[in-house]
């Protein structure tokens, strides 16, 4: 394992980097996989050059400028990452668009962003592009890579990656040298990225990333925690949002780790454990969700493997809680656990494809006391990162050893944190972004003399840990006047495996209620096993056995909560949050505004005197469809 | 995919990684393991009884593997190994008594050994006459030619005259130091057990082999469909009669190998019902598995053997036991064959797979 440190000077850009990089490793170090047929395809950093190289002469060749914006959708695979790297080295800027959008979401982006190339993956995105051609007149070209059903297509903007390519090696036989040429003429303060945050409350914002910004973020994170280039790192969270880039560009380019694709998006769970990656950063959502799978494999096991799971889980509870209070290990307990390693954690860690795992991070959301937990009792490094796109990607990390499950963290090297006399979180560090595009008044409020105001509520506590408390909108008054996290209550909720999703309401009220989302297939297996009849979901979410399950769910999490802060009354909403409806953001945090508009007649409902709320709505569903659904909901009340 | 249980953090890069032996660390331990078994702690630590039954259990195996590749693999139901496996034993014999060998060859000790390959071949081409029908027939009326190959092998040709060669009537001897592998003379039940530990080791390693690579594939796309599989491009005759050469050549050998186990030699070695019982063996052990043959060798052998430890004791009491211990030793395979098929109809193999199973999803069940 060797980690060499680049130094970040201005005029070092992406580009240079990575022709640097690629004349380092060349074809005796595989730079990225993919999973393709069943094998793990590799291919060495000389066919990531070789790729990138004609794909951007290709891209010049089809009127690519400098500064010019490129546009791009799709799952992870190579290919995105080429696009990516080929628009960079042309002196192009890269839009990633989340690959779930729906229509009116892509034109926004590619009208307001100016895209002139759209690099889609197949039929799909470029049905999207197609829809959008005509609303969008400075989009040029529409570009492909995979040619499942594109037969029939005959546009002349239309091209595939390969013709790209093509007419990228005919330039360069014409003129040699270009590609070289257009990748030393990039400066490190030159806009590399355009990055559309998705947004909680307004339509997206995009803010501008400099070269030097990602550099520097990325190396101020490996200064944390430093990756070796024998490292392997998957690569399957989408590339628009700014975790992945931090992971797969910032760092993966400076340390030259190699980058795995998986299959289907569907198998990447699987893919993952397949790898056993070194590092990781994603979500709370995932890590949530292996938690859920965890404890629901754990109720259909057999007897034995149940009471060795239980003995080990206590054990690693009992350690992980010692080292949060930085309390040494009594040595009955090292052999204990020793042997709760031996016995269950090896194994399960190898489930869940953390068998090599270093450290991983989560940030982009709040997670839950209780799954952090959960990860640490299991022996997993699992870092709380607190950051924004505005930053690239990251300001706050844990340290190794020095973890506190309520808090995010320090700041990273070359970062400053402040908390505002209001209370809101500010920061300062060489990655913070230039502005918003095309939005000035927006960057005038985010950017003041070099600070950037997060927009998040928070303190630093007395071990110079910043806590973040929430969004400065989002937090709740209570009944008694004291400031509470709506998030921090929904994030305990989520523990318990029946439930999916959960929104607490209770700002500046009598008491706090939840509107409360099953998961489908986990409430649907235990019906099953009780023999309870249901046909669909909001059938299933409206059955008093189901109420009764959630109640007991909800009290779980009541119990060490003040008085004024317990849950009083709950509704099983009859179906999930979905970003599709506008109820999460692409990201998956809840849009509180808008599902207050949205759900008024609930809020009414647990707010009065009733106990049933006549629903009448429309949900879309992925394809755009809409269903108008009518129900009635029931109100269930919680003794405390 | 591999079909392997991958560890976290191993994975394929390329489709021979993918199909390679001893795809991950923990494998390879536990083969090295079971080969000091095998030819270290077995025959320096056990007694000669443990390895006569072993060889029992190896020649049984080989014989199952064969029948194996035939109707677990290939999906060619046969109920008449035992004719080939008579075919390789007498080429072996009358090649070492009555084949003029040069002085040079007997000298070497490679009489025995070019008679067991040449064994191997003659069992080949005698079970690719009798497959011959398998290009138009399936089902019953291929298991028909393969019983006619039974009668007509054993008990017309083998019984009336290939047995008066040399006139010494019904049975052959075979010398002692004529079995001889170069300087190493086969005349203990340890040197058995050694050649037979050998001749099965290169059969499995042959046999997967075969099955790993393409023609292995044609034969499993046969079995399950031989329509379809020739609509693949696949050659279905000339892949069937390669599985019943394939089969054969491994039945040639294990006869040649049994010449060295017993150094006599009679048509009533090789029944009907030994057909029967190679059969019996597969579907106890799991059809379709090379682990299943071996696993229903040894189950089979083992329980006979025990049978015989039982009943032994109750002789004092029932004189007629020991009588008709054939009678017995047949009721106990039918019994188990009815007990297989009614509570674990996949075999040994598919047990062994649930067992790995529970470990390799511990701590939990899926």
């Amino acid at each position: 394992m060797s980690s060499t440190r680049i130094e970040i000077t201005k005029d070092l850009t992406i580009p240079k980097l990575f022709v640097r990089q690629c004349k380092k490793f060349g074809k005796n170090k595989v730079a990225m996989r993919e999973k393709e047929f069943g094998i793990w395809r590799p291919y060495t950093w000389q066919d990531y050059y070789d790729n990138v190289k004609y794909l951007s002469l290709g891209m010049v060749s089809l009127g690519l400028k400098r500064g010019d914006k490129v546009a791009m959708i799709g799952d992870n695979r190579p290919e995105g990452l080429w696009a990516e790297m080929a628009a960079l080295c042309a002196g192009g800027i890269g839009v990633w668009l989340f690959q779930d959008c729906m229509m009116d979401e892509v034109k926004y982006i590619i009208d307001h962003s100016d895209t002139k190339i759209f690099v889609g993956e197949t039929q799909e995105e470029v049905d999207k592009a197609l829809a959008i051609k005509d609303q969008c007149p400075k989009l040029e070209w529409v570009l492909w890579d995979d040619p499942k059903g594109m037969r029939n297509y005959d546009q002349d903007f239309l091209l595939s990656l390969k013709e790209v390519q093509a007419r990228g090696r005919e330039l360069d036989a014409k003129e040699p040298g270009l590609f070289e040429k257009m990748v030393e003429e990039g400066d490190g303060e030159d806009i590399c990225l355009l990055f559309y945050t998705s947004g909680t409350t307004a339509l997206p914002k995009g803010a501008l990333l400099t070269h030097y910004n990602m550099l520097t973020m990325g190396r101020n994170l490996l200064d944390v925690d430093p990756c070796y280039e024998t490292d392997d790192f998957v690569s399957y969270l989408p590339f628009a949002w700014i975790g992945e880039q931090m992971m797969s560009i910032s760092c993966g380019l400076q340390v030259g780790y190699t980058l795995n694709f998986p299959e289907e998006p569907d198998t990447a769970q699987e893919n993952i454990r397949e790898i056993g990656p070194h590092v990781m950063f994603a979500p709370p959502r995932l890590y949530e969700g292996m938690t859920r799978s965890v404890q629901v494999k754990y109720i259909d096991s057999t007897w034995t493997k149940r009471r060795v799971y239980e003995f080990a889980t206590k054990i690693g509870y009992k350690v992980a809680n010692l080292k949060f209070e930085k309390q040494p290990v009594p040595w009955y307990l090292k052999i204990l656990h020793w042997l709760a390693y031996i016995t269950m954690q090896k194994k399960l860690k190898d489930h869940l494809g953390m068998s090599r795992l270093r450290q991983c991070y989560t940030g982009g959301a709040a997670m839950g006391p209780d799954h952090f937990r959960f990860f640490h009792a299991l022996g997993v490094n699992l870092k709380q990162i607190y950051g924004q796109t505005e930053i690239a990607g990251i300001s706050i990390v844990h340290r190794s050893g020095d973890v506190k499950f309520d808090t995010v963290g320090t700041p990273i090297p070359q970062t400053e944190v402040k908390i505002t006399e209001e209370g809101e979180i500010i920061s300062r560090s060489p990655s913070v972004f230039k502005g918003y595009y095309k939005n000035d008044e927006a960057t005038r409020k985010t950017l003041v003399d070099g600070w950037l105001y997060s927009g998040d509520r928070g303190f630093i506590d007395e071990d110079g840990h910043l806590v973040v408390f929430d969004r400065s909108k989002d937090v709740m008054t209570l009944s008694d006047g004291r400031p509470f996290s709506p998030q921090y209550l929904e994030t305990r909720l989520k523990f318990s495996p029946f439930i999916q999703e959960a929104w607490v309401i209770g700002d500046k009220r009598e008491y706090v209620t939840a509107v409360m989302c099953i998961d489908y297939a986990v409430v649907g297996k235990w019906a099953d096993d009780k023999k309870l009849n249901y046909t669909s979901y909001p059938e299933l979410s409206q059955k008093p056995e189901v109420y009764d399950l959630v109640q007991k769910q909800i009290e779980e999490a009541n119990k060490d909560l003040p008085g004024p802060a317990k849950i009083r009354k709950f509704v099983n909403l009859y179906k999930v949050f979905d970003a599709d409806d506008e109820e999460l953001t692409r990201t998956s945090k809840l849009r509180r505004a808008f599902v207050e508009k949205r759900y008024k007649e609930i809020v009414d409902g647990l707010y009065g005197d009733t106990d049933v709320v006549h629903m009448d709505t429309t949900i879309t569903y992925e394809d755009g469809r809409e269903q108008r659904i009518k129900t009635d909901l029931r109100i269930q009340e919680i003794k405390v | 995919m591999s079909s392997v249980w991958m560890p976290c953090g191993d994975y394929h890069q390329s489709y021979a990684e993918d199909h390679g032996w001893w795809q991950t660390r923990f494998i390879k331990f536990k083969m090295l393991l079971l080969l000091a078994v095998i030819f270290v702690i077995i025959p320096q630590f056990l007694s000669g009884y443990v390895m006569s039954v072993a060889s029992m259990v190896g020649y049984t195996a080989m014989g199952a593997l064969g029948v194996q590749l035939l109707i677990g693999y290939t999906g060619l139901v046969t109920l008449g190994h035992a004719a080939f496996i008579a075919v390789g034993a007498y080429t072996s014999t009358l090649l070492v008594l009555q084949f003029p060998w040069p002085q040079w060859i007997m000298d070497a000790g490679l009489a025995y050994p070019i008679s067991v390959l040449v064994a191997g071949v003659f069992g080949g081409i005698w079970s690719v006459l009798f497959g011959l029908p398998s290009a138009k027939v399936k089902g019953f009326y291929l298991i028909l030619t393969t019983m006619a190959a039974q009668f007509i092998t054993v008990d017309f040709i083998l019984t009336q005259y290939v047995s008066r060669i040399g006139g010494r009537g019904q049975a052959f001897s075979l010398p002692p130091g004529t079995i001889k592998v170069g300087p190493w003379v086969i005349d203990s039940e340890r040197e058995v057990y050694y050649l037979m530990a050998v001749i099965l080791t290169l059969m499995v390693i042959v046999l997967a082999n075969l099955l790993r690579s393409r023609v292995g594939r044609a034969w499993v796309a046969i079995r399950d469909n031989d329509i379809a599989a020739e609509t693949l491009g696949i050659n279905i005759v000339w892949y069937k009669l390669l599985a019943f050469f394939v089969a054969g050549f491994f039945a040639g050998v294990a006869g040649g190998f049994w010449v060295s186990n017993t150094a006599a030699l009679s048509p009533e070695h090789f029944p009907w019902f030994w057909s029967l019982w190679l059969v019996g063996v597969i579907l106890i052990g799991g059809v379709g598995s090379i682990h299943g043959a071996i696993f229903g060798s040894f189950f089979m052998v083992v329980i006979m053997e025990l049978l015989q430890v039982g009943v032994i004791p109750l002789a004092d009491y029932f004189p007629k036991l020991l009588m008709s211990f054939a009678s017995l030793k047949e009721m106990a395979f039918g019994l188990a064959i009815c007990a297989f098929l009614i509570y674990e109809p996949n075999g040994l193999a598919y047990r062994w797979w649930q067992a790995k199973n529970y470990f390799n999803l511990w701590p939990f069940s899926y």
